[in-house]
């Protein structure tokens, strides 16, 4: 360990070699280790007055999580039906938004790796680009004009005739799975590309001189080639929108809840910042047990993503 | 061949769909900053105004959250961009078996959910805080810093994989000349890896400020009592909503689109700076003379602004600035009355329409008068789009109209509510009569 430790200092020189070993340290521990294991620590202690912690009552528990499963003492039900109902929409609403952009991005991403040629591919990917540097408040604010009840899609309908009173798209989440979709394009998109885009042409061109139809040609052939940058797609737009807080809060119907507004609510309003870190805690272990369980099933490795 | 057809026209129509789908709603958005209505909309159209760009500058919240957002920015372009330097180079540094453990502890931040890391900053250095005692304005518990340090967390390591693709074309060979040839360490990085790396410090720079500028979900936690721009317009877009966030909207856009614009061309001259270099290489070993490309160094060192094509491209979008500035103020107010006028001609003719109504309904007592005048505001709302045109002058009159038919019900216990409005008079007057 020494040995290395001198190796390191005499390949770099001193000064860098403080300079990497200080400023990777202060990333790996003081922002990242140090910070999750504080609030899994949190998560297991009860809510008390800055004066009482460290006292005799600060102990460890595991009413936080408890309280998840199986609500207050008071609650009539076996369970906590409204943050288990919320926890488990989530996860399927992301799930769906997920599947959605992965149906959307795969044309696309074929398409410009290898289809478009020049000047037109580079303009797309540029347009690909451009809506993603606009905020993303922003972005759901412009959701929320259109698909108001009073929107552009509103008076399209009506006018066209194919119905007589405005839908509530908002109420009925439409306009959220909409925006949510639209805020991970991107992170769908460039995966899907650099996967795709480093097919060989001659593998597509061999499948159709065998006469394979298109869909085939997909099936077994492009898709499995692309299968890391699909998993790692996916990871990252699952991740991010059964985490995503500002398209909910902004298009979310009035009775649906997101499961990140619940944490929100319990550091906000509810002013019991270790129960929301127990709750943010489950949110992060589950999404994480679930990409390795979909990792495991189409037999992809963690050390392929996010290349 | 037939089928084939179908199928391009099936992927022309999927791909034209999508792209509807990624610019329609920016589009619809920037357009509702230019219509005079209180509401963000379309249709109906009132008048083409840039009076909301105004009402925009003048939000005192906005411009505050604006600068948290710009000094933030500057803070975790300056935190995040030497972290990812640092981890991409440790990266190389790492012994193979460390490699993968290492890799996935830097790289999780980002698959980790922004929340998660926004409330683990928090709480970590509020733990810290007490721990050494430290007071309440201290920067424990400062949200600035706090936002900077939550946000710097992730964004250093976008930074890092841009360091990671630049330094994977890094040919080692020419590490080992310097060092060879008599360079320390040192200076072989500050004068072979660092040059090589400039690129990718700026473009790590550039996408960790927008990463940071349009960052919402770690911000809003460790942000405390402070406010960004985001914060601020996630609370405006939440609690009622005028079109001055279209504006915002708008100069962002126009913001984006005036940037990319540049980065293309700038991208087209580096093209044909590189051709011509290798162009003008070619001929020199052909004529057997070595020499350097002085032409090409020149044309690619050349700053944006001395650019011709950049040049034209500003001075277009400042006259389009100008001419939509000018459009949108000129004949504003006429255009105001006029559709003013608009509204009072069918408010009153809805009214009338309803008294009609009323009519031939047959003789009303007057507890049915007062249940239609109770509905009478409703319609009166959907008409004006009800407190939200507040301001709007075609309004006042709607209120009147209403008040004067809500007064009947209203009279016995609340009439003295409106005791200041110019409509109460007549308002009496007009129930007095009914009854």
């Amino acid at each position: 360990m020494i040995q290395y430790f001198q190796d390191f200092f005499h390949r770099h020189g001193t000064a860098l070699s403080i300079f990497l070993l200080v400023t990777v340290g202060f990333w790996i521990f003081l922002m990242i280790v140090l910070p999750q294991a504080f609030m899994l620590d949190f998560s297991f202690r009860f809510n008390l007055p800055p004066a009482k912690v460290g006292g005799p009552e600060d102990v460890y528990t595991l009413s936080n999580y408890k309280f998840m499963v199986y609500g207050s003492a008071g609650n009539p039900d076996s369970f906590n039906v409204i943050d288990v109902t919320v926890f488990f929409r989530t996860i399927l609403a992301a799930i769906f938004v997920t599947v959605f952009d992965l149906a959307l991005c795969y044309p696309i991403a074929f398409y410009l790796a290898q289809v478009a040629h020049g000047g037109w591919a580079r303009l797309m990917v540029l347009s690909l680009i451009v809506p993603f540097w606009v905020n993303e408040i922003l972005r759901a604010f412009a959701f929320r004009i259109m698909f108001g009840s009073n929107g552009v899609i509103n008076s399209f309908l009506i006018t066209v005739g194919i119905v007589d009173e405005p839908i509530d798209l908002i109420g009925a989440n439409i306009a959220l799975y909409a925006g949510l979709g639209y805020a991970f394009i991107l992170l769908m998109i460039f995966p899907l590309y650099n996967a795709i885009e480093s097919l060989d042409k001659n593998q597509i061109e061999a499948a159709r001189d065998l006469g394979s139809p298109w869909w085939r040609i997909h099936w077994r052939v492009v898709m499995p080639f692309a299968k890391p940058g699909i998993t790692s797609g996916c990871t990252m737009v699952f991740m991010l929108s059964a985490g995503a807080l500002a398209a909910p809060q902004i298009l979310g119907g009035p009775s649906s809840l997101w499961f990140t507004q619940i944490i929100y609510q319990w550091f906000n309003t509810g002013g019991n910042w270790p129960r929301g870190s127990a709750y943010a805690i489950i949110l992060l272990v589950s999404c994480i047990v679930l990409v390795l369980l979909m990792m495991r099933l189409f037999k992809v490795r963690l050390g392929e993503i996010g290349r | 061949m037939k089928s084939d057809n179908f199928l391009k026209l099936w992927v022309g129509l999927f791909v034209l769909a999508f792209f509807a789908y990624l610019f329609g709603p920016l589009i619809l958005m920037s357009v509702t900053a230019f219509n005079s209505s209180a509401f963000p909309r379309v249709a109906p159209w009132e008048c083409f105004s840039v009076e909301w760009f105004n009402v925009l500058v003048q939000d005192d919240k906005l411009m505050h959250g604006l600068r948290n957002s710009l000094i933030i920015g500057a803070g975790v372009v300056l935190i995040a961009v030497p972290i990812g330097l640092a981890g991409a180079l440790m990266l190389t540094q790492v012994s193979a078996r460390v490699r993968p453990i290492y890799y996935t502890i830097v790289i999780s931040p980002i698959l980790v959910p922004g929340v998660v890391l926004g409330i683990s900053t928090l709480i970590f250095w509020d733990r810290l805080g007490s721990m050494f005692g430290a007071e309440y304005d201290s920067f424990f518990y400062d949200g600035i810093f706090l936002t900077i340090i939550g946000q710097s967390t992730f964004i250093a390591a976008y930074a890092m994989l841009v360091f990671i693709s630049r330094l994977q074309r890094f040919d080692p060979a020419l590490e080992e000349a310097a060092l060879d040839l008599g360079a320390t360490h040192v200076q072989t990085f500050r004068k072979v890896l660092l040059p090589f790396l400039k690129p990718a410090v700026g473009s790590a720079a550039v996408l960790a400020f927008l990463a940071s500028f349009e960052n919402y979900n770690t911000t809003v936690f460790t942000i405390v009592s402070e406010s960004t721009l985001t914060t601020v317009l996630a609370s405006k877009v939440r609690y009622g909503i005028n079109p001055s966030i279209s504006a915002l909207a708008v100069i962002i856009v126009a913001l984006t689109l005036l940037g990319a614009v540049i980065y293309e061309i700038m991208q087209r001259r580096e093209l044909a700076a590189e051709k011509a270099a290798a162009k003008v290489a070619a001929d020199a070993e052909t004529a057997g003379v070595a020499t350097t490309t002085p032409v090409a160094t020149r044309a690619s060192k050349a700053g944006a602004f001395a650019d011709p094509a950049v040049f034209i491209v500003l001075l277009v979008f400042a006259a389009g600035l100008g001419t939509v500035y000018f459009a949108g103020t000129y004949g504003l107010e006429e255009c105001k009355v006029r559709v003013a006028e608009q509204k009072r001609a069918l408010t009153k003719k809805r009214v009338k329409e309803r008294q009609t109504l009323e009519m031939f309904k047959g003789a009303a007592p007057s507890e049915d008068t007062g249940a239609a005048g109770g509905g009478q505001p409703k319609i009166e709302a959907k008409g004006t789009e009800g407190y939200r045109g507040i301001f709007d002058p075609g309004n006042l009159e709607g209120q009147v109209e209403s008040e004067k038919n809500g007064k009947v019900e209203a009279k016995g216990t609340e009439g003295y509510r409106g005791i200041f409005d110019p409509g109460n008079l007549e308002g009496q007057v007009d129930s007095s009569e009914q009854q």
